[in-house]
């Protein structure tokens, strides 16, 4: 199988069945819909107009490109509906990398070439992102074809290859027909996307965040930036916002929705499920940099009478973060917060053990408002996993978990 | 408090957005411009100042023309060329970006190594250091930090206005020079020309568009803040050319009064502020100029690194390790380290280097503009926020002067007119 690259294809001259020079290609264009990785037809610029020339309808591509019709016969080019055309579209443009974990801009895109059927079938195989492509486009014309060859098998290629290309189309409309879908790029984790995202045009963003799965964008939107994050929830439908920020951690959800105008966050806040919506608006009224602030409310407490296996069944059912499930906290009939049981110490024991024999001696727990250097203090001098938040009743309110003392300390640093 | 409210609202919505226009007009008066304008008002008094008020319009519109392409499309100006334009424009863009922003580099460290001279610090030892200084603050990440110590610094640059009061000019002659062209005759002196194209290339540098959006951009400015965006591009636009008015009338009337056409170091050009600060001129003109080199120096090379790479999809930033972004990196490093070394070749007239970046500055402009115009105007990128009419028309003309300008000049060389 040979290889041919775009830039090598544009405006090489195309033969009709007769051997006539008939136009030079103009255009490489997909139908994604039919399949993403085989060219489906080149555009011609002919002197009686751009034509479309289907693959099925080229016998060879060596020293330009041979039709197997006649020019007559070629189509006018009108419109690109459903059309992927790899020089606007992709040619310096900027794709993700989906395999690398970042933005990176397309200097030249690579076809595997191959004959089937009496045709020549072309395959995109990957992009070029490196200094390969970028001085064959540069010198293209200005020094001889071989010359040019030989120059460029010295260059090391920083080819990515098609299945890890995610395209950003910013038309929804066109995202549609053109069958474009973040499926690789929502199998990251949540940070990653995060930064990938950072590093797009707002309008990228947002179509980024219009085609995630809602609990993969809230993921990635706890990831970003304040700046950004807001940045994006307001150019969000409330709608969309919505269902986005219900998937959210509550805490995080909250302190995002703290950062927008009172306007914005009450138009998301109708819009989301009203048991969520109820835990977001009680932490909202919290101080930001107080306890109940940083806290999230979403946490697994039993009675004190629970056992090691209810704890477990407990965990089973729970809804939340895995992470939050590090310690597992035991109240009494009226709430009060009466003991803290480290998830280590529960899977060690045996089923029937009662939980309270298990707690943590002393209990360290906080008030809602707390100051953050002081529940940092806590975390730092007990060495805690997670810290529990009671009110003024001694009743748990909620728990603060270390990925937010983290970020906390990490913005101080 | 309604109205309280909807007030404290407007004002905050304008400092959260203030800034770029700002930072980016006072780097203008770096040290190329401090020196430009000095030479200006030395060699030609007061006949220069009419390029002040038509040049300040193009610059707001140009700058304000950036300042809408980066809220609107999210992308620098580099990204657009190259999304737009393809490749092959991209590069040839960004060898010329290259070029005169190493000349503007070298009028910055002429700069600092002038004014430290002025405290008798030899530029073989101030040189080297602030060069290091420079590398360090982008690479170790401080550059935010230290962006506000020298936007404080920079409204030193009000002495100039204080220095040109004091300096008791001919303020009718200044105010009508500064709204009347000179006869057509002048422009035939081709030392004329090249001055005109100076003073427009140090006021609105190629270099400025660039670093205008990418600042935008990075602000996070969007559609919706834009109009508060615009307010710190004019308000940016009009304080860098009243500074720059006043430096002008402040050399002409001391400098080319007392018949100092020719500002060899910067010595001569500390004299201007002698009828403000007497013997402290020195001090107060070093302190400044070494202020503005220094701003100006760790602006330019970061930004043209950026600029770039950018343009070229090379990876990019200072979050970045020296690994990941070598081409970034090196490109940063040697426009400081080659910038610095062309200030410590002896014998050079490094104040004539200075003022000609400035010439190549005007010269490559037009270049910048015919690019930015073509990019504002397409309603596909820009929409609703496409260029107006009253826009394009100054903006082409700035375009088309530029050029005609630039080639009256080169014919002049050619000719072999010596004015």
């Amino acid at each position: 199988m040979a290889t041919v690259s775009l830039s090598e294809l544009l405006g090489s001259t195309v033969y009709d069945a007769s051997g006539a020079a008939s136009g030079r290609v103009r255009e490489v264009a997909l139908a994604p819909q039919e399949d993403r990785t085989r060219v489906a037809l080149l555009i011609v610029r002919t002197p009686a107009g751009n034509r479309m020339l289907p693959l099925t309808a080229v016998s060879g591509i060596n020293q330009g490109v041979r039709a197997s019709t006649a020019a007559a016969e070629w189509t006018p080019a009108d419109g690109s509906e459903g059309l992927l055309l790899l020089s606007r579209d992709l040619l310096d443009q900027q794709v993700i990398d989906v395999h690398g974990r970042k933005v990176v801009r397309v200097n030249d895109v690579d076809f595997y070439h191959d004959v089937a059927n009496h045709h020549a079938v072309l395959k995109v195989g990957g992009v070029d992102v490196g200094a390969r492509g970028a001085i064959r486009r540069l010198l293209k014309g200005m020094v001889p074809a071989a010359v040019l060859r030989a120059l460029l098998l010295r260059v090391p290629p920083r080819d990515i290859p098609w299945d890890f290309v995610d395209l950003i189309e910013t038309d929804p409309a066109r995202r549609v027909k053109l069958k474009i879908s973040h499926e690789r790029l929502a199998k990251l984790h949540p940070a990653d996307i995060a930064d990938i995202v950072e590093d797009l045009a707002p309008d990228e963003r947002e179509a980024v965040f219009e085609t995630l799965d809602e609990d993969v964008a809230a993921g990635a939107l706890e990831e970003l930036e304040p700046k950004v994050q807001k940045a994006v929830v307001e150019s969000l439908d409330s709608d969309r916002a919505a269902d986005i920020v219900e998937e959210m951690e509550p805490d995080a959800a909250a302190d995002l929705l703290g950062d927008l105008s009172d306007e914005r966050s009450s138009e998301i806040l109708v819009q989301m499920q009203p048991e969520e919506r109820q835990e977001v608006t009680d932490l909202l009224e919290f101080k930001e940099n107080s306890a109940a602030g940083r806290m999230t409310t979403e946490y697994i407490a039993l009675a004190v009478t629970a056992t090691a296996e209810d704890a477990i069944e407990a965990m089973r059912t729970f809804e939340g973060r895995m992470e939050n499930t590090s310690t597992i906290y035991l109240t009494d009939s009226h709430g009060t917060l009466a003991g803290a049981v480290p998830l280590v110490k529960i899977v060690l024991a045996p089923s029937a053990t009662p939980l309270l024999a298990l707690a943590q001696e002393p209990l360290i727990s906080c008030h809602e408002d707390t100051k953050e250097k002081d529940f940092v203090e806590l975390f730092d001098k007990y060495n805690l996993l997670t810290l529990p938040v009671i009110d003024e009743h001694n009743q748990l309110a909620g728990v603060i978990t270390p990925d937010d003392v983290i970020a906390m300390l990490r913005a101080k640093l | 408090m309604k109205f309280l409210r909807s007030w404290k609202f407007r004002l905050l919505m304008f400092f959260a957005v203030v800034g770029p226009g700002i930072i980016t007009a006072n780097v203008d008066n770096d040290a190329n411009g401090i020196l430009t304008y000095s030479q200006a008002g030395a060699q030609f008094g007061y006949m220069l100042l009419w390029t002040m008020i038509p040049t300040t319009i193009a610059l707001i519109v140009v700058q304000e023309m950036c300042a809408r392409m980066g809220a609107v499309t999210g992308k620098g100006l580099s990204d657009l060329i190259r999304e737009e334009y393809g490749l092959r424009i991209t590069f040839l863009m960004m060898i010329g970006i290259l070029i005169t922003n190493f000349g503007n580099v070298v009028g910055e460290f002429v700069g600092i190594a002038g004014s430290m001279e002025l405290f008798g610090v030899s530029r073989y030892i101030s040189v080297p250091i602030c060069a290091v200084i420079v590398w360090l603050i982008a690479v170790k990440g401080q550059y935010k930090s230290v962006e506000k110590v020298f936007l404080v610094a920079s409204f030193f640059y009000i002495t100039y206005i204080f220095a040109g009061v004091l300096s008791k000019p001919a303020w009718i002659e200044a105010v009508k020079a500064t709204v009347k062209p000179p006869e057509m005759a002048a422009f035939r002196h081709d030392t004329y020309l090249y001055m005109v194209i100076g003073v427009v290339g140090t006021t609105i540098a190629p270099w400025m568009q660039f670093y205008l959006q990418s600042s935008v951009v990075e602000k996070g400015i969007t559609r919706r803040q834009y109009t508060a965006s615009r307010l710190d591009v004019i308000v940016g636009c009009i304080f860098t050319d009243v500074v720059a008015w006043f430096i002008i009338v402040a050399c002409a009337a001391t400098l080319y009064l007392h018949g100092i056409r020719d500002i060899r170091d910067a010595a001569d050009a500390a004299q201007a502020l002698r009828p403000l600060a007497g013997d402290w001129a020195y001090l107060l003109f070093a302190l400044g100029l070494f202020n503005a080199s220094l701003f100006a120096a760790s602006i330019l090379p970061l930004s043209t690194a950026y600029t770039v790479c950018e343009g070229l999809g090379f990876e990019s930033g200072v979050g970045r390790k020296f690994s990941e972004a070598p081409a970034f990196y090196w490109l940063y490093t040697v426009l400081i380290a080659a910038g610095g070394v062309v200030v410590l070749i002896p014998g050079l007239p490094y104040i004539k280097i200075a003022v000609f970046s400035q010439v190549v500055n005007g010269a490559v402009l037009p270049g910048v503009l015919i690019f930015m115009l073509l990019l504002i105007n397409k309603k596909e990128l820009m929409g609703e926020y496409a260029n107006k009419t009253t826009f394009n028309i100054i903006a082409w003309a700035t375009t088309a002067i530029m050029i005609v300008l630039t080639l009256l000049y080169v014919y002049g060389l050619i000719r072999g007119g010596t004015g």
